[in-house]
Formats: C-alpha cells, sequence, structure tokens
C-alpha cells in the first residue's frame, strides 16, 4: 500500500472566490475580533491504496478537484507553488482528523475512488485534512492562538508553520493517520468475592457508574447455585461474571437506560408546608398513570411509554409519533460530533417505532452559556459561542443531509449551561396506520427463530462508554472515545432501505443501536419472545482487534437492529445490497429465557432475560424542599421603558436566531406551511411549525415547543408549568386542535442523588418533585398526555466549589393536530385598522422574569426574587385556549402571539417587526397588577391577536367566557406607541426595535 | 390519453424524491420512485420511462463537490443509457442537488450538438455567503428561453436550499454564449424590480442568495429539454406553503386546482409536452 497525496484548492479569477478560506477570517473576527487580509483553503486527500500514484494523477480532476473551479496538485503542497501562491503567509495550519475518527469526506472519496477504480484493492482508504493559510494578521494572535480555534484535539490534530516557518518554505505535513492496532482481549472472568469498597472501586475504574447495592446485587446473582449450573451447562465460567457480562450489566442499568432516579422511592419532605411522604416512583406516579386515564377516555393514543416514541393515530390511514432526546455530555466535549449524533440518533428512534416510522420533522432546543461570556472557561471546555457554532453546524448537517426539514426550536441562555450545554433534538415520524400485509405498523411482531441483523454502520472504538459516561458528570479526564462524528449519509441510505423492507413486510421487529450499542438494542428486543443467541464474532467490524465485550456496548452509529422471518433473508439481503446497506446476520430470538452471548463457539455471557432487565435494585432517596431565598426584585423609579424594550429585544434570550434558524432546510418534503420566520419580510418569530405531510392534502401537524429554566431559581415546579403552558400556548397561537394534542417531557437535571459531592442533593430531588407534581396537575387539566420523554440526571461539572450545576430545565414538546393548514394565524400584525386584543390576564408576577434579570445584571435591581408566573386555574385557560383555537382554525382569527420573556411589551415589538407596521395600544384593564407587571410579566395564559374590524363581532362571540381585553388597533405608521391610560409609556420605531433584535445573536462577521 | 411514466432518482443521500414524485402525479404523471442503483444493474432500464427527475438532497454528502460523486456514477455508469434518453427527445429535470448532478455529468449546460459528450462546462460553487440557507426568492423566466419545462411562466416566488449555488463557467465568452442560445431560462431578479435588468451585474444578496454570475438559477440544454435549477418549484406546488399565505398575499394561479401554487406548471409543461409527443 502507498500513500498518494492530492490537494485542491480555488482558482482565482473574475467572480471566483475562497469561500471556505473567507468563513474562517469572519468567524475569527466575530468571535475573536481577529482581523487578517486574507484567508486561502487547500483540502487534502491521503489515498493509501495499490493504486499507484500516477493512475491517481490522471483521474484527480474526475473525483478530487473540479477542474472548472479548482487546482488540484500531486504528492506535494500547493504552498510550495508560486504561481499559485504567490506571497509567503504570515501563517499556515493543517487540520487533520486522528486515527479512527470518522472521516465523512474522506469515506464519500473512498466511494468515488471505487467508482474510478473498482479494481482497487478492498482495504484501500482515504483520509482528508484542510490547510489554511493567513495573510495580514492584524493583532496579538499567535499561530497557535488560531489553530486551538480551528480544532479540537480530543478528535483532531493540527499542524502549524509560524511567520517564520513560511519564510523558510516549512510547511506543515498531515500524515496519513494510521490506526493503532487494536488488542484482542478474550473475556476477563471478574472475582466479585471482594469488600465492598473493592466493589465500588470495580466500577469506578471501569467506567460503570453502578453503586454499591447494585454491585451486590451482581455479587448475588453469581452466589446462586441455580444460576452457577445453568452456566456449567454452556461453558462460561460458572461464579464470577466475564467482563463481557459486567459491561452489559452496566450499560443496561445505567442511569440512561433505567431512568433509576425516576423510578426510585423517594422520602419527600416539605419544610414549607409540614408535608413528610413517599413518592414511590415519580415516573409512575406523575407521568404513566396520568396518561393511561386518559388513554381510557381517548381512541388514538396508540403506544405510549414502552416503544422508542410515542404513537398517536392521526387519521384513518396515517399515525404519527414523536421522540425528543438529549445529548449533552458528548456536545460538551466536541459540540460539532456530539449534537450531530443527537440529531441522526434521535431520527433512528423513529425509524425503530413499531416496525418503522419515516421522520419528517425535526425540532432542536439548546442551551448555552452566554454567547459573550468575558469570564473563566472551566478547563477542556469551549467558549459558549463556539459550542454554539459548533451544535448548530452538527444538527445542520445531520438534518439537512438527512432531509429532515427542522420546523421548530429555541436557543436560551444562561451561565450555568457553561459546564454543560444542553442539546435536545426531536422528530416526528409519520407511518401508515396498516401495512400492505394487514399488520398495524405501531405493533412489532417477533417470535422465536427470526434472524436479527445488525444493519448500517459498523462497530468501531469510537463510542464506547456513551451510556455509562453520560451517567457521570463531566471532569477533566473525560474519554474521548465517548465522542463520535454521525455519518448522515450511510443512516440516509439505511433509511430508505429499511421503509422499503417495511413496506414490502420483511420486518417483524426492529430498534435502533444508541446507547449500550448490541447489549442494548438486541436485550430489549429479546424481551419481547423472552430470550436470544447473539454471536460477536459475526458483527463487522471498523478495524480489527475489538474485544468482545466493546463490540457488545459499543454506541457506533448509523446502525438498526431488524428481526427478519427466516423465509424472508434473502429479500431482506437483496435489498440491502441495492441500497449498498450493510446488513449482517448476528443474532436470533429464542425462549429460553437467556440472553446469551457467543464468540464464534465459545459462550462470553449468559444472563437471564429477567435478571438483566428487572434486576436493578431499586433506589431509596431522599428529598427537602425549602424554598430559596432571593432579593426581591423592585422596579427603578422613573424608567426609561423606550430604552427597557430595545435593550429586552437585544437579549440573546429574546434576540432573533435567524441566521442560525435559517441555516437549517425547513422546508424539504414539500410540506411546511408555518415556517419558523414569518412575516413580511419573512423575520418575525413563528410560534410553532405546521406541516402538511401528505402532498395534496391541506390536513395539518402542529409542532412546538415550551422551556423556562430561570424560573426554577425560585420554583422548579413553576418552571414545569411554565414550559408546559408555553408548548400549548404557541400551539393554540397556530390553530392546533386542543382536543388532539400529545407532549413529551424531556427532563435535563443537575445530580439530585444527596452525597458528598452534592451536599444539596436532597433539595434538588425536591425541585424534581415539585416539577413533576406540577406536570401531572396542568397535563390533567389541559387533557394533555405525555407519550415519550427523557431524563439526563448528571448535567454537572466538577466537583466541589468549581462544580457548576445547571438550572433544573424541562423541554415540554408538543404535537397536535390541525384540520386545515389555510386556517393557521401568524404573529406578524398584518392590516391597518385592525383590532388588537389581550387573551389572558397579567398578574403581579415579576419574579424571575427576564426584565428582573436584565437589571440585576446590570446593578439597577437588587434581586430576581418575587413571584413567579404560576397557573392558578389551568382549567379555565384550558377552555380559552379552546375558543382561541377554534377562532383561529375556522378561518377568524389571522394573528396570534403568545406572551413569553419580555411580556406583552416584547410579543407587541415583535409582532410589528414581523408586519413592520406600527400599532397604538393602551394596556390600561389588562390585569390588576402594576405598569411594570402588566408591560414586562410574564405571567402564563396569555396571546396577543389581531382580528380585522369585519370579524370582531364573531370573535368577541366565540371567546365569551374568556378574559379578552381590547388593546387597540394596527396603525398604518412604523411605530409602536404604547400607553397606561393617560400615561404615555412607549414610542419606539420599528426599524430601532429591528435593529436591536436582529443585531445580537447575528455573528455572521459582517458583509459578505 | 397517454400517461407519462416518470422516473425519480433516489438513493445516497437525494432527499426531495417524495415531493418530486408527488407533483408529476398531480399533474397526471404516473411517477415511480427509483434507486440509481436499479438502472445501473439492469434491475430496471431508463428506457421504460418517459421523463427523468433528478430530485434535490445531499447525495454523498455533498463531499468533494455537490453532485460530484452521484454525477460521476451516472457518468461512468449510464453513459448509453442516457444518451438514448437524450435523443429520444424525452425531458430531464434537476432540481437542486440534482441539478448539480446534472451539471457535474456535463448534461448540462452540454455540447453544441444533440449528442451528450458528458464534459463538464460549468460548476455549482459555494455561496459567496459561505452559509447554506433556506430562503425564498423570485425568479423570472427567459421569455426566449425553448426549454419546454418553463413555457410560458414569467415570475415565481420559490424556496432555495442550498449552500453551493452559485453557478460558474470558466470564462466570460462561455457565458455569453449560453446568454446568446437563451440557455439561461431562469434568473434570481429583486421583486420590485422590472425587468429590465442588467444581469452582468451580479445582484446583492439575498437576492441573488449565491452570487451566482449572471444572476443565473436555472439553465437548459440546446435541446431545451434538459433543465436544471437550484431553486425548488415542486416546493411551492400548493399556495399554503407560500410565506405569504397567511397575510392573504400569496400568488394564486389560473389552475382548475384551486390551491395550486405557481411551481407546479414546471411539472405540467413537461407532462403536456409527452403527452403531445405520444398523440
Amino acid at each position: 500500500m502507498q500513500i498518494t497525496r492530492v490537494e485542491a484548492t480555488p482558482k482565482s479569477g473574475e467572480g471566483l472566490r475562497d469561500v471556505r478560506g473567507d468563513v474562517v477570517r469572519r468567524r475569527l473576527q466575530a468571535d475573536y475580533g481577529i482581523t487578517f487580509s486574507e484567508v486561502r483553503s487547500i483540502v487534502g486527500f491521503l489515498i493509501s491504496s495499490d493504486i499507484d500514484s500516477s493512475s491517481i494523477s490522471e483521474r484527480a480532476d474526475d473525483l478530487f478537484a473540479d477542474p472548472i473551479i479548482e487546482h488540484s496538485t500531486l504528492n506535494q503542497t500547493f504552498l510550495e507553488s508560486k504561481d499559485i501562491f504567490e506571497s509567503t503567509p504570515d501563517a499556515v495550519i493543517s487540520v487533520g482528523f486522528k486515527p479512527g475518527v470518522t472521516d465523512n469526506p474522506g469515506k464519500a472519496a473512498l466511494d468515488g475512488f471505487r467508482t474510478i477504480f473498482p479494481d482497487a484493492s478492498i482495504d484501500s482508504d482515504i483520509s482528508t485534512y484542510i490547510t489554511y493559510a493567513f495573510y495580514g494578521v492584524n493583532g496579538q494572535a499567535t499561530p497557535e492562538f488560531i489553530a486551538s480555534k480551528l480544532y479540537n484535539n480530543l478528535i483532531e490534530r493540527a499542524v502549524v508553520s509560524d511567520s517564520e516557518m513560511c519564510q523558510q518554505n516549512n510547511w506543515p505535513m498531515i500524515e496519513y493517520p494510521e490506526k493503532p492496532p487494536q488488542e484482542f482481549k478474550q473475556p476477563a472472568h471478574i472475582d466479585l468475592e471482594i469488600g465492598d469498597n473493592e466493589l465500588i472501586d470495580i466500577s469506578e475504574t471501569g467506567l460503570l457508574a453502578l453503586n454499591l447495592e447494585e454491585m451486590k446485587a451482581i455479587q448475588s446473582h453469581y452466589r446462586d447455585e441455580a444460576i452457577q449450573n445453568s452456566r456449567r451447562g454452556v461453558g462460561i465460567v460458572e461464579n464470577k461474571p466475564t467482563d463481557v457480562e459486567l459491561e452489559c450489566l452496566a450499560q443496561t442499568w445505567s442511569e440512561h437506560c433505567k431512568h433509576k432516579i425516576f423510578a426510585s422511592k423517594i422520602h419527600h419532605k416539605d419544610l414549607e408546608t409540614g408535608e413528610d411522604s413517599v413518592v414511590d416512583s415519580i415516573f409512575k406516579t406523575h407521568i404513566m398513570k396520568p396518561t393511561h386515564d386518559m388513554q381510557k377516555e381517548v381512541d388514538w393514543l396508540l403506544s405510549v411509554f414502552h416503544d422508542n416514541s410515542g404513537v398517536i393515530a392521526w387519521d384513518d390511514e396515517w399515525s404519527v409519533c414523536m421522540k425528543a432526546e438529549t445529548h449533552n455530555s458528548p456536545s460538551a466535549l466536541d459540540p460539532y460530533g456530539g449534537a450531530m449524533t443527537g440529531i441522526v440518533g434521535v431520527n433512528r428512534d423513529i425509524l425503530g417505532t413499531g416496525l418503522g416510522a419515516r421522520p419528517i420533522a425535526n425540532t432542536d432546543v439548546f442551551c448555552f452559556g452566554p454567547p459573550d461570556w468575558q469570564g473563566e472557561i472551566p478547563e477542556n471546555l469551549f467558549h459558549p459561542s463556539r459550542v454554539l457554532r459548533g451544535v448548530h453546524s452538527g444538527v445542520r448537517v445531520g438534518g439537512n443531509e438527512s432531509g429532515i426539514p427542522t420546523i421548530n426550536g429555541a436557543i436560551i441562555f444562561d451561565e450555568r449551561y457553561l459546564g454543560k450545554p444542553l442539546v435536545y433534538c426531536g422528530t416526528v415520524g409519520l407511518m401508515p396506520r396498516k401495512l400492505p400485509d394487514g399488520r398495524e405498523s405501531h405493533i412489532k411482531t417477533p417470535s422465536a427463530g427470526d434472524v436479527v441483523y445488525m444493519v448500517g454502520g459498523r462497530v468501531g472504538y469510537d463510542g464506547i462508554h456513551g451510556a455509562t459516561f453520560s451517567s457521570l458528570e463531566l471532569t477533566e479526564e473525560s474519554p474521548s472515545s465517548a465522542v463520535q462524528i454521525g455519518d448522515p449519509i450511510t443512516q440516509k441510505k439505511m433509511i430508505d432501505m429499511i421503509l422499503e423492507a417495511r413496506d414490502i413486510g420483511l420486518i417483524t421487529c426492529i430498534t435502533d443501536n444508541g446507547a449500550g450499542g448490541l447489549s442494548s438494542s438486541i436485550g430489549e428486543m429479546a424481551e419481547y419472545t423472552n430470550g436470544c443467541k447473539i454471536d460477536l464474532a459475526k458483527v463487522p467490524l471498523k478495524q480489527p482487534g475489538l474485544s468482545p465485550w466493546e463490540i457488545l456496548v459499543s454506541e457506533s452509529q448509523e446502525r438498526m437492529t431488524v428481526a427478519v422471518k427466516p423465509e424472508d433473508v434473502d429479500a431482506f439481503e437483496n435489498l440491502a445490497s441495492l441500497h449498498e446497506v450493510e446488513a449482517t446476520a448476528v443474532a436470533e430470538f429464542t425462549s429460553t429465557g437467556m440472553f446469551h452471548v457467543q464468540y464464534d463457539d465459545e459462550t462470553v455471557a449468559y444472563l437471564p432475560i429477567e435478571f438483566l432487565h428487572d434486576g436493578v435494585p431499586q433506589l431509596e432517596l431522599e428529598s427537602e424542599w425549602n424554598p430559596p431565598q432571593h432579593e426581591l426584585f423592585e422596579a427603578p423609579i422613573n424608567a426609561d421603558h423606550n430604552n427597557i424594550l430595545l435593550d429586552l429585544l437585544a437579549r440573546p434570550n429574546i434576540a432573533s436566531k435567524e441566521t442560525w434558524v435559517r441555516q437549517y432546510d425547513h422546508e424539504v418534503i414539500a410540506q411546511t406551511a408555518v415556517k419558523p420566520f414569518v412575516g413580511i419580510e419573512r423575520d418575525g418569530p413563528g410560534d410553532a411549525g405546521v406541516i402538511a405531510p401528505i402532498h395534496g392534502n391541506p390536513r395539518g401537524l402542529v409542532v412546538s415547543c415550551g422551556i423556562s429554566p430561570r424560573y426554577s431559581d425560585i420554583d422548579a415546579g413553576a418552571m414545569a408549568a411554565a414550559a408546559i403552558d408555553e408548548a400549548v400556548r404557541n400551539a393554540v397561537c397556530v390553530g392546533v386542535d386542543v382536543n388532539k394534542i400529545a407532549g413529551l417531557d424531556n427532563f435535563c437535571w443537575p445530580d439530585p442523588i444527596q452525597s458528598e459531592k452534592t451536599p444539596d442533593g436532597k433539595f434538588k430531588l425536591a425541585q424534581l418533585v415539585r416539577a413533576n407534581r406540577e406536570l401531572e396537575r396542568i397535563c390533567r387539566a389541559y387533557r394533555l398526555p405525555c407519550v415519550s420523554g427523557k431524563d439526563s440526571m448528571k448535567n454537572d461539572y466538577g466537583k466541589g466549589a468549581d462544580k457548576i450545576s445547571i438550572p433544573p430545565t424541562l423541554l415540554f414538546s408538543l404535537f397536535g393536530d390541525h384540520p386545515d393548514v389555510r386556517n393557521t394565524a401568524t404573529s406578524d400584525f398584518k392590516n391597518p385598522g385592525d383590532r388588537i386584543y389581550l387573551v389572558g390576564e397579567s398578574m403581579d408576577e415579576l419574579g424571575a422574569s427576564e426584565v428582573s434579570f436584565m437589571l440585576k445584571e446590570r446593578g439597577q435591581a437588587k434581586g430576581i426574587g418575587g413571584k413567579v408566573p404560576s397557573l392558578d386555574n389551568p382549567e379555565k385557560l384550558f377552555k380559552s385556549y379552546h375558543s382561541l383555537s377554534s377562532a383561529i382554525n375556522s378561518g377568524l382569527v389571522k394573528t396570534a402571539h403568545d406572551c413569553s420573556e419580555g411580556g406583552l411589551g416584547v410579543a407587541l415589538a415583535e409582532m410589528c417587526i414581523g408586519g413592520r407596521i406600527g400599532a397604538k395600544i393602551d394596556i390600561d384593564g389588562t390585569g390588576k397588577g402594576t405598569l411594570w407587571s402588566r408591560l414586562w410579566g410574564e405571567s402564563l395564559g396569555r396571546i396577543v391577536i389581531a382580528v380585522s374590524p369585519e370579524n370582531e363581532t364573531d370573535f368577541l362571540k366565540q371567546m365569551a367566557g374568556s378574559t379578552t381585553t381590547y388593546l387597540g388597533t394596527i396603525e398604518n405608521t412604523q411605530s409602536l406607541s404604547i400607553t397606561d391610560g393617560f400615561d404615555e409609556i412607549i414610542s419606539a420605531d420599528v426599524s430601532q426595535m429591528v435593529q436591536s433584535w436582529q443585531s445580537t445573536l447575528d455573528m455572521t462577521g459582517g458583509e459578505i | 390519453m397517454y400517461i407519462p411514466k416518470v422516473a425519480v432518482l433516489f438513493g445516497f443521500g437525494i432527499n426531495c424524491d417524495h415531493e418530486t414524485a408527488a407533483v408529476f402525479e398531480m399533474v397526471g404523471g404516473n411517477s415511480t420512485r427509483v434507486h440509481l442503483n436499479s438502472f445501473i444493474s439492469g434491475a430496471d432500464d431508463l428506457a421504460n420511462y418517459d421523463i427523468l427527475a433528478v430530485p434535490g438532497g445531499f447525495s454523498f454528502g455533498d463531499h468533494l463537490g455537490s453532485g460530484r460523486l452521484m454525477g460521476n456514477r451516472m457518468r461512468f455508469s449510464l453513459r448509453d443509457e442516457l444518451t438514448k434518453f437524450i435523443q429520444a427527445d424525452k425531458p430531464i429535470i434537476g432540481i437542486c442537488n440534482g441539478f448539480q448532478v446534472l451539471v457535474k455529468t456535463g448534461l448540462l449546460p452540454g455540447p453544441d450538438g444533440n449528442e451528450p459528450d458528458f464534459i463538464q462546462r460549468a460548476s455549482l460553487t459555494l455561496n459567496d455567503s459561505g452559509r447554506y440557507e433556506d430562503r425564498w426568492v423570485t425568479l423570472e423566466f427567459n421569455q426566449d428561453s425553448n426549454c419546454i419545462w418553463t413555457k410560458g411562466m414569467t415570475r415565481i416566488d420559490c424556496p432555495v436550499r442550498h449552500g453551493e449555488g452559485k453557478y460558474v463557467m470558466p470564462d466570460r465568452e462561455s457565458l455569453t454564449q449560453l446568454s446568446a442560445n437563451n440557455q439561461i431560462t431562469v434568473r434570481y431578479i429583486d421583486p420590485n424590480s422590472n425587468d429590465d435588468v442588467d444581469n452582468n451585474q451580479v445582484l446583492p444578496f439575498p437576492i441573488s442568495p449565491n452570487g451566482s454570475m449572471m444572476n443565473i438559477a436555472g439553465i437548459c440544454d440546446k435541446t431545451g429539454l434538459v433543465f436544471g435549477l437550484m431553486p425548488h418549484p415542486e416546493a411551492i406546488y400548493a399556495q399554503w406553503l407560500h410565506p405569504d399565505f397567511t397575510r392573504g398575499t400569496a400568488p394564486q394561479t389560473e389552475s382548475e386546482i384551486d390551491w395550486e401554487g405557481q411551481g407546479l406548471q414546471i411539472f405540467r409543461n413537461a407532462i403536456e409536452y409527452t403527452i403531445s409527443k405520444n398523440a
């Protein structure tokens, strides 16, 4: 095998640019204030193959370079070529991948290489790199500093030439990343007849994340004589686990997979009320029970909780499902790869629902540190602006390349997310209710004897210990093997193939390979038939030498596990080969009651299915509620509300995210009726996504979300209620049918288990109890079943005094029915003369409001304390939502926008921005509270609408019984004027509001 | 009446195949989604179809340049089939990634004669902004073009969704020739301007979303049968997909389908062309 180096660089000439270089130039300017006169780029390929360089040279312009716009060169670097790089750069930085890291351009290049050289040897491979040449550096930045902003040393390597080296023609050369050989290790036997401390040692050094009680449960399993006898029968070590078994148990029993905190028995004390009680599983009590109660009353809840996503019947022909996941820890370490695997991972949850659903829409909600953060950054983590860029681009690439539109989302900022960003990715799926063969698509139909395939990507060293790692806090030593880069094209090919296999009836059971890899996917499916037998030696590997336990638990991406009847095996394999998708039979279902794993003929794991899934002991935890104390927020006197409005509009939590959102494809599939940005200039905020997924049919689906983490500072219960109400409000604003809405609860919490490293664990657990109690209360009132959810319970960074814990955060996602997408409303004000109303009422609830945080940060207020928004009468509110939604989906109302951060003042400003038009408003009579609480307060349940004068009477009739207050009219001006009775409060130019709202998060580095 | 058979290619990351198949059906075609490998392996034959559509998407992740790897597969493995298809006067459309594929295979803008030579003469490269973006643009069609796909079309609004949509040619003469041949079928235009535009001036972002030379959004070959464009006309098959729909100002059409959006006519043109050819 020889290595051939090919480089390509953009040609210069009239109308041609080096866009890649220019993007880097603008990014360094926007984020670090470093300016350059020019940045040029070179893309490099290192080809390891038996094809010789001269043959490659003849075809370089057929593959590696585009002859119209690029130069190519062979076995040298372009930097030596003076006719192309005439002047000497000030610095050159070359970035390539570390060995074993997914190199998607390299994979694509290899595919193209085989098209041209079909006879190239089977082990040919291609690795890519990119080189930047910097000219005219302005500022103090060293080449090393610049390099550190261009690569992540967890997955990439960089070579740098400074100015002196450049003068000497000493150019950085990235070499081919040879993978270090992996050493195959026979399964080890682990002696558990040891002391408690040593048991804990085994768990900690092995990154198993099992506690003492769990280790002891495993210990006693191997003491059981019946177990020992059965083990003797298959020739596996009798009285101790193999490493394969211990790893498998650790994955299956991890917090990530088993949700042990939500399932725990909690002794809850409330020091405020004197309550002293026991909650036996928050999940069963507050989430599952209410949903099951609602399931008895409606006929459309097809599948809840037990599958990869919750399924509801949409109409007679179609059902829809939705799932949201988090990918926080990987996104902290490698924002790009972590977030990409997050989005393509949740897509697989949809593909793995029932007999396979088609992903048709994505949602993305991120929580980051402040983008303009000036303070310290925790060791090994990145500045929030870099996390934002990386996460955004990972989700963008993952979603766009998969052909799934991103139709809804949010970005939230708070400095406590510095230690751990939250990356929520959601996906909606669509499936025919019945397959051509008559089976209902939401029900899996496996039987013993079915052949189990691993489909899609191969297994590698990447992604080992993701599930257990995410069940631990981040530290400086967090392992790089837990980080992966997704490969959306491999997955897209697999999705195409699997949906075809579903439609011709080849699939009996399907699930995705996520956390825990094959051990979880096959292990979970084996519950249906009560047994399976796996041969790990059959599993295709990215590189030879992986040991059995690594193969079993590796979380390498882009893999589904699919069961097929023995008679359908040929058809299934032929379909895979048509699509160029790898599908390998690795196991079969049995009814032996055992999770039986072999490597060739040797049994390496032999665990009873029942012990594997139900053997984990229930946690018993303590919680104690003592309300946190805050200095009260007191409004400053003589404040200039005009300035407050403009400043609020510029706050990262309120400011426009259009730069970021517009880079997501939100319209592929040709179904998106209400887009993320709306209005005359298509840059006003959308409240919820509305799609009509069946082509030619206007029947719609609504997707929305709610998130309000800062209310947790006062009460996590109020935080949860606010998130749910916001999701519902947003959906009502576009006219959802409130009789058919379903929700997803995604909890991200700091570690709530009292311990030395978490001295406030009882309080954090009490926050969780309160949040779930509110969740139950509001969901019951709104008749809103939670059909799927997830929790991520260790969102902390570091230990001791430097520990950073995220604010307890619930993301509530909602999907619901819409009778006809032609009758929706958007937030932009439309026609002068339209009448503006407030639905709902403002209370004195300024606690933890955006305005309180802003003024406290500026030293203009002492604290953020006070009454936090709460829902005292959700049943009444729900009636009002029902009326308003009907008014919208019957075509009466075309304009609606909810009040959230920044309250009524900001909502009105956003509506003027969307319509580029003014309004005249009087907020007198909108509630009993102070001017501040009516203008900037964030009381829940409030929606601003505008209605044409001819529809006004009908609208008011429709709203009878709801609190509806006339605010004013849309004016043919460019100014928002707000009075409180006779007092003039605000008079703001629309153009100024646009400027404030759009500048903060633009971050594009200026003009193109 | 003859029902034209439409092959809608998919596989390897193409992702607008479902909606592209759907819009041909709405205007009277009979669409089949065909995996590229079915044509290459001979399991299906391109000659069985009347129209070929290469939809949008991210074939091979756009790595090594958008459309390049898919284009190579077609160039090296479907050469004869494509040549026969074109010589039988059958229409081909490439949308977004499909346009990129047709340009990289050399089918667009194509040679002077009628026989495709599979030589690349132009490229679609990174937008000047450096960003992939989804945004709506206004398109103006060339009334003098012989393109069968755009007959009777004047202006439409349509989304673009690409990171590599800047049309470039290696020299000014090639562009002048393309323009003189009326192969520049569709351009970006400022919706507030009249038709009188100097297209030697590149329009500012975001009116031109990518900085294309001569504001080119789409071109056809010499015969007018092979057509490619970066924007997505299939994504405005219905008026409710227009961003101005809730404002009550989405453009209407004269179609019998009361909800029809402006983009559907492109697909109807090819169906009608095929029906009259087979009459």
